[in-house]
């Protein structure tokens, strides 16, 4: 374990935020409640582009449509996700710091947005020779099959670590 | 009341609720299927919502999609349904005398009637009570709350 990140986690819980979240009667419920319903609403928007990336859903719409059309309102819930997960984790930050589960989380979020990246740098440039298609080409069902398995691992990882976030 | 206290004492001693009581990680990961279920179902109602609000498409039949998501929504209540009786199978007396667990109950008997009964013929272009898009809005929020009562329950139980 890195010490210097480990005492970084321990001055955030120490702020006056981190203790907030600890320690008020309602911050911590609805901070959890918000990161869960946001995540909910987010995720399950998110699933409907990767599914019709898959071939899978809405074969006869336009990617671009299906992407102009839902994801602004996936992006509003991933921000209100972010913001309280982040808040959250102020409150617990050492002990997120040590738990496995978190490390899966992060890395199934990084994995997320890498695969965004790359779908929107790589995949998304030449979308007018197939926007059309009911069955996109390998690269955007790679990209699509990527993004539900992350949230896949973000949820499932998420709802460990609420299980064993104090166990010593 | 003795035959019910009996049944969820005999549902609570049973190997599969013992099972999930004594392990964090079939616990964990149950919930983690259970919340998995609910994000199909809210996704899927906010994307018929949007598809007959003609957000999605304005030039074709909305058909298509309202199929998609009311499969996909009946897959996420199968799957939410199942691991939610195994989340509670073994503190069911517990649940039950939960004002949250209630009302998350209640809230998805009144969905689940509300699905069927008005957002589903409305969705299918056939007589409801109320206009596809407010019944479809109504779907939405019903089975937003219905998460918001779950969150309430694993908060405050």
């Amino acid at each position: 374990m890195a010490e210097w990140l480990f005492h970084l986690c321990e001055q955030i819980e120490a702020t006056s935020l981190g203790v907030f979240v600890r320690e008020s009667l309602w911050g911590f419920p609805i901070l959890v409640a918000i990161h869960i319903i946001t995540l909910v609403f987010s995720v399950g928007i998110v699933v409907w582009l990767d599914l019709r990336l898959l071939g899978v859903s809405m074969t006869g719409v336009p990617v671009s449509r299906v992407y102009r059309r839902l994801m602004p309102l996936a992006f509003v819930g991933f921000a209100i996700m972010v913001v309280t997960g982040m808040t959250l984790l102020t409150g617990f930050a050492t002990s997120a710091y040590k738990n496995p589960y978190f490390r899966v989380k992060l890395i199934a979020l990084l994995a997320a947005g890498i695969n965004a990246f790359v779908y929107h740098t790589n995949v998304e440039r030449r979308i007018s020779l197939w926007d059309r298609s009911p069955l996109p080409p390998a690269a955007a069902r790679m990209a699509g099959l990527i993004s539900i398995l992350a949230w896949t691992t973000v949820i499932l990882a998420g709802r460990m670590m609420s299980y064993t976030l104090y166990t010593p | 009341m003795t035959s019910l206290a009996d049944f969820f004492a005999r549902v609570e001693h049973s190997t599969m609720a013992e099972t999930v009581r004594d392990s964090t990680v079939v616990t964990g990961m149950l919930s983690g299927l259970h919340l998995i279920g609910l994000t199909l179902i809210v996704g899927s109602s906010l994307v018929s919502l949007a598809a007959i609000a003609g957000l999605i498409v304005s030039d074709q039949p909305v058909a298509e999609i309202t199929r998609a998501t009311r499969r996909a929504t009946l897959f996420g209540f199968i799957v939410s349904l199942a691991t939610g009786l195994l989340l509670v199978s073994f503190r069911l007396a517990m649940s039950t005398a939960s004002r949250a667990f209630q009302v998350k109950l209640s809230l998805i008997l009144v969905a689940i009637l509300f699905h069927y009964f008005v957002f589903a013929p409305a969705a299918r272009g056939q007589q409801s009570v109320l206009p596809p898009r407010l019944a479809g809005a109504v779907a939405f929020l019903l089975w937003l709350s219905v998460v918001l009562a779950g969150c309430a329950f694993i908060l405050f139980e």
